[in-house]
């Protein structure tokens, strides 16, 4: 199957927004040795290449019907693998110098994919529409410049079939709180390594707008169908997450207890 | 370049709704109309051979243009060097239309301009961030960025 090279680098190369980049040990495939590579991430493709002035790509990994999943520290790397789900599909063996690295590629990784985009975006264009008819009144609300025409029966089908079925759906409105899902507290905040002059990065500012304080109070409810399939993608992510949280809250316990233990053994023997 | 290749293929069997014989003709000076089995899946154009399993191929929809070239007639133009321009020779006007429009809206790229204006609306109307309910209201990818025009369109 051909996959247009040139189209990909063009993409890669273009002003469109880097979601992560930086370093990272790709396993190789049949050895167990780890290889350092520079990686890309950008919309559902994870693009990886020797250093990040390279012309020259060494391959793609396009990010659908795949699992993210952290693993146990493997001699000393942290390492966590991309999984894709099938019968006689790969799995990609990747590594992180530190916990901190790892928990923020994990969590890069697992909201990257087109179908998770696709659902949310029809999550909250749904809660736009029902907010901005309450308020207005109107029969029809402005629409981003993007959409010309609303066809929710474009949604990709496709999703359906990498949702893993998750407990039994619940309530939506005062229930969205139970779904919270929790992010992993990162000590500081992980500045990405300098990017390469190769490619202009924009910059991504903190959002969104302050706008007024909404007179009405409440979250109004909403009266319009739960998304099943959104709710149980983001707790089958939700459930990943909580782990990568729970195993790296552990790990920095038990480092805080060896660090109170002295380093080197200066007595007599 | 490596690629998960076998991960694609089993991409391109996934149902999808636009799924279409459509004649398509290749960019390069002396390509003819073929008639080819496309699909739409995620934000990547997959074409077939009539009656092959395997894609022959996969365009992604990332910075291209789309134009009407015909009442039936689309084309779908990458922009890199020697932009490269695919044309698509529908059955209507009607599927024409149809098909142009989900391409766009395929693009990864334009649902996330499509996701900042609602989160950014929803918070105007609400003052909520509707993100914070899921937990990734701080993913740089779905940021707003300066000089991302948020105006709707009026309509």
């Amino acid at each position: 199957m051909k996959i247009h090279k040139k189209i990909l680098t063009h993409y890669l190369s273009c002003t469109s927004p880097v979601d992560k980049e930086g370093y990272l040990y790709k396993k190789k495939e049949r050895t167990s040795s780890y290889h350092k590579r520079w990686f890309v991430l950008k919309a559902n493709i994870l693009f990886y290449q020797e250093r990040p002035a390279d012309r020259h790509l060494l391959g793609v990994i396009i990010l659908e019907g795949c699992a993210i999943q952290p693993c146990e520290c493997d001699g000393g790397l942290y390492t966590f693998s991309v999984v894709f789900r099938g019968p006689g599909l790969k799995t990609y063996w990747l590594a992180a110098d530190d916990q901190l690295v790892l928990d923020c590629w994990v969590k890069a990784l697992l909201t990257a994919s087109h179908c998770y985009l696709s659902l949310l975006v029809r999550d909250l264009g749904t809660q736009y529409e029902a907010e901005a008819k309450r308020q207005t009144g109107l029969g029809e609300v402005p629409q981003p410049s993007t959409v010309t025409v609303q066809n929710p029966k474009v949604l990709n089908q496709s999703c359906s079939s990498f949702i893993i079925h998750g407990p039994v759906r619940k309530e939506i409105g005062s229930h969205r709180a139970s779904h919270v899902l929790q992010a992993p507290l990162m000590a500081s905040k992980v500045t990405n390594k300098k990017s390469p002059k190769l490619w202009p990065k924009r910059n991504a500012h903190v959002t969104p707008i302050n706008g007024p304080v909404s007179t009405h109070g409440e979250w109004p409810q909403v009266d319009f169908d739960p998304l099943e399939d959104f709710i149980k993608l983001h707790e089958y992510y939700g459930e990943e997450v909580k782990q990568v949280r729970a195993d790296w809250l552990k790990r920095r316990q038990e480092e805080e207890k060896h660090l109170e233990e002295d380093l080197i053994d200066l007595s007599e023997h | 370049m490596r690629f998960n290749e076998k991960e694609m293929i089993s991409l391109s069997r996934q149902p999808s709704e636009k799924t279409a014989e459509l004649g398509m003709r290749g960019p390069k000076k002396g390509d003819v109309v073929k008639k080819r089995l496309v699909k739409l899946v995620v934000n990547f154009l997959f074409y077939f051979r009539t009656d092959e399993e395997e894609p022959q191929g996969a365009l992604l929809l990332e910075q291209c243009r789309v134009e009407r070239e015909d009442r039936q007639v689309f084309s779908v133009a990458f922009l890199d060097e020697g932009e490269r321009k695919y044309l698509f020779e529908c059955d209507s006007e009607e599927q024409c239309l149809e098909w142009m429009e989900s391409i766009i809206q395929a693009s990864y790229e334009v649902m996330r301009k499509n996701l900042i204006f609602y989160r950014t609306e929803i918070h105007r109307l609400t003052g909520k961030d509707p993100l914070e309910q899921y937990g990734i209201e701080d993913e740089t990818r779905f940021q707003v960025t300066s000089g991302l025009p948020l105006i709707p369109k009026d309509n």
